[in-house]
């Protein structure tokens, strides 16, 4: 190991491969609650619940796929780059939200829903005023699950082109240089880890008092 | 049709790497098995400790795998090879394991335990006769979701040289052979499914009638 690829290592590579593995978690967990929370909410309405049983089927068996796999598999259809790589991810990314979603809305008590209609709120306002703020930490929840898995498999899309911090995993792999390794898989774990730490702090503090579990 | 050329061509590489990959996923859940079982019903005994190992296993399992094997490569006594794989894939069924062993056999109804005792049974005797019976539909679940993450992490070890079904996709990707990148793809999804629905029909027949849940 020597100084002089330490410091290219963290301060020519790691930056650049940092700011895109960012954008990559970014984009996908953006576009991600975007698609699963509306679906989740949809298929927890009493009508669809038919529909909701086979989709959580349907995304479980994605979920088993391995993201190598899915990684590979992207490539010859959707081609090089950062775009394939944040749709394979993606596809792996909805479950967690989905089924949270689905969990947290489904786990509202009836009471509460009876009392708000009682009150005379519309099924809307008691969609958005009663049933999606009580089901808010366990959506967090997915959400925080969803995002340590992209940040973990993002490394992998390096094999793609996409770039980011498994670039520097790969190339330290390939030329054999450790302090590329280190840089490179530290930043990834730190990433993931923080991001982990930050998402549950959320989960914490927006959890109403009454509802915290020691 | 390149698809099904490149099977016929290479079935022998294929059954060669498939048999490795199994290899290494047996090993890797039967130590996990040994050690984080037992680890998992030590820490039912106290919540403190529990809540630590728990963090720790929780921070463990947000490592991405590839800079897992990374680590693990740059630190002499492991390297390249099978030691670094199976230490990084014991590592990560921690979590789920402990997690479910530890879930399972808390949930167990305090009143049960209450009973056994007045009849006076040995905490051994408890042990294997109420809580882990009681607690397996929790466990197995924990035990299905780590063979499966097993054997799709597996498939990263080929970075660190393992010789398995992870080989097709890296060398794949590295030739720009498309059929060769594909067929292990779809080899490894077809394993992970068909491993996780296995394992879901065992998980609904074990647990006793009057537990199960309808969903």
């Amino acid at each position: 190991m020597s100084w002089e690829n330490f410091r290219v290592a963290i301060f020519d590579k790691a930056p650049d491969a940092l700011f895109v593995h960012a954008t990559i978690v970014l984009v996908t967990i953006m576009i991600a609650i975007l698609i699963s929370i509306p679906l989740g909410v949809f298929l927890s309405r009493p009508k669809y619940k038919r529909f909701g049983l086979i989709t959580l089927n349907l995304l479980n068996i994605l979920q088993a796929i391995p993201g190598i796999a899915v990684i590979a598999l992207a490539l010859p259809i959707l081609g090089l780059g950062m775009k394939p790589a944040v749709v394979a991810l993606l596809f792996q990314s909805l479950l967690p939200i989905v089924r949270n979603t689905i969990a947290g809305l489904m786990g509202v008590s009836p009471d509460v829903k009876e009392a708000a209609g009682g009150m005379g709120m519309s099924q809307r306002r008691i969609l958005f005023e009663v049933e999606i703020p009580l089901a808010m930490p366990i959506i967090l929840s997915g959400i925080r699950t969803a995002t340590v898995y992209v940040v973990s498999i993002g490394t992998l899309a390096a094999l793609i082109g996409a770039g980011g911090l498994g670039n520097l995993i790969i190339g330290g792999l390939s030329l054999f240089r450790p302090e590329y390794l280190l840089v490179g898989a530290g930043l990834g774990a730190i990433m993931a880890i923080s991001l982990d730490r930050l998402l549950s702090y959320l989960e914490y503090r927006i959890t109403p008092p009454g509802m915290r579990v020691e | 049709m390149s698809l099904i050329n490149f099977f016929s061509k290479n079935t022998e590489t294929i059954i060669e790497y498939s048999g490795n990959h199994f290899t290494l996923v047996l090993w890797a859940v039967g130590i996990s098995l040994l050690i984080w079982v037992p680890t998992g019903l030590l820490l039912t005994k106290s919540d403190k400790w529990a809540a630590r190992v728990l963090a720790l296993a929780n921070t463990i399992f947000c490592i991405p795998s590839l800079s897992m094997f990374a680590i693990l490569v740059t630190i002499p006594t492991f390297g390249l090879g099978r030691k670094s794989a199976l230490f990084a894939l014991v590592l990560y069924a921690m979590m789920p394991l402990i997690r479910s062993v530890y879930d399972g056999v808390k949930n167990v109804d305090r009143n049960v335990i209450e009973a056994a005792k007045g009849m006076g049974m040995s905490t051994g005797r408890i042990l294997r006769e109420i809580l882990v019976p009681l607690g397996i539909p929790i466990i197995f679940a924990g035990f299905r979701i780590t063979v499966v993450m097993t054997t799709g992490i597996a498939a990263i070890a080929t970075y660190i040289g393992e010789r398995n079904l992870g080989r097709f996709i890296s060398e794949g990707l590295v030739r720009s052979n498309t059929p060769m990148m594909v067929t292990g793809a779809l080899i490894i999804s077809v394993i992970a499914i068909g491993l996780d629905t296995l394992l879901g029909l065992i998980e609904k027949r074990i647990v006793p009638k009057g537990l199960r849940v309808t969903r």
